[in-house]
């Protein structure tokens, strides 16, 4: 991760180099708490790379009269994003909390234009391919994920999927729910898709790729308005269901569940 | 254009769709209810183009499968009159309209 101050443009800030994704960004952040608490946040996905999308913390919006091309309102905590070609202005992130929400929601976006999307799942890495365990609250992504050898889980609360070459591959990410843990900036195949559900005994169901997506479609991060974008979306997410396997999985809560997915 | 309960309708076009595996899955940026069309259904819905009413969807529909006239021109009636509810579709000509949630 690198961290550099400079005072073009918008006054003093500092800046820090992420790269979630392998989507490289940079975060302009001129409150020096933000920033501190930005660093240790994301500490595991520090990478400088060319041509980064530029997010810029701060306390107004940029008065330039350019439309943006994506805009979310984040009303829990009065922070906002507009959002353009290749950078970002986050209004309202008071604490490290709101940063990351509009962190998420912006990649949700972004992510548009690199074939991928954020869903709500823990990701699992076994024999070098990622198990992809999703649900809503309550469905056992972070019952799944203490079940999991310590270092194998990527992200107990949000994954990340690309598709590149060809390949679907999950990324690990710094969105966290009960574990807290910093990530892992680490990528691999795509085992499966796992739709959870605790249960009394482990079950496996597979999906067809129209079952997956109603599996998945209430546990994707999107929030965008724009059919345009909800279409790209929608092709996104067809592509993917048509080549990753997809499961329903009851699981019950020890670690024999593994022995009931398919290897 | 005049529109009647049996069209022309037009698809809404806040809505994102497309096929899978001889499906239509429709999704609207409002609500979170994925739709999902079967063969004949996908096969209508790609055929409804803000201009063909429904007699002439159901002759489509009677020509391509082996249906009836009369049971392709009711299943027709039936399924536009399903969508235009969910407000998958509007009327043609017309301002598109939100889903509902």
């Amino acid at each position: 991760m690198s961290a550099s101050q400079t005072t073009l443009g918008r006054g003093l800030e500092q800046q820090l180099e992420l790269s979630i994704g392998c989507i490289p960004l940079r975060l302009h952040v001129s409150d020096a708490q933000i920033f501190s608490e930005a660093q240790k946040r994301y500490r595991a996905f520090g990478t400088a790379q060319a041509q980064p999308f530029s997010i810029y913390v701060q306390d107004f919006f940029s008065e330039n009269g350019e439309k943006p091309e994506f805009a979310y309102e984040f009303e829990a905590q009065h922070a906002s994003l507009r959002a353009f070609s290749a950078e970002s202005e986050f209004t309202g992130a008071k604490n490290a909390y709101a940063l990351d929400s509009l962190l998420r929601i912006l990649l949700s976006w972004i992510l548009l234009r690199h074939a991928g999307f954020l869903l709500h799942a823990a990701t699992v890495v076994r024999n070098g391919r990622a198990y992809v365990f999703t649900g809503r609250s309550g469905a056992g992504k972070s019952t799944v994920a203490a079940l999991s050898p310590a270092g194998s889980v990527w992200t107990d609360e949000i994954s990340l999927l690309r598709r590149e070459k060809g390949e679907w591959r999950a990324y690990g990410t710094p969105f966290w729910g009960e574990f807290r843990a910093a990530g892992s900036n680490s990528s691999a195949p795509v085992a499966g898709i796992f739709g959870l559900r605790q249960a009394r005994e482990n079950r496996v169901e597979a999906l067809g790729p129209v079952g997956l997506l109603r599996n998945i479609l209430p546990n994707v991060l999107f929030f965008s308005g724009d059919a345009a974008a909800n279409q790209r979306l929608l092709e996104i997410l067809g592509q993917a269901v048509k080549v990753i396997p997809g499961h329903n999985l009851a699981f019950r809560k020890d670690k024999t569940f593994w022995e009931a997915l398919p290897s | 254009m005049s529109t009647t309960p049996n069209g022309p309708w037009q698809k809404n076009p806040a809505l994102a769709w497309r096929e899978i595996d001889n499906e239509t899955v429709i999704i609207s940026p409002t609500e979170s209810v994925m739709h999902e069309l079967n063969e004949t259904g996908s096969f209508l819905w790609k055929n409804i183009d803000g201009q063909r009413t429904a007699a002439e969807l159901a002759a489509m529909l009677a020509a391509e499968y082996e249906v009836t006239p009369s049971a392709a021109l009711a299943d027709t009636e039936a399924l536009l009159q399903q969508l235009a509810s969910s407000k998958l579709l509007v009327p043609a000509g017309t301002a598109p309209a939100g889903v509902p949630r």
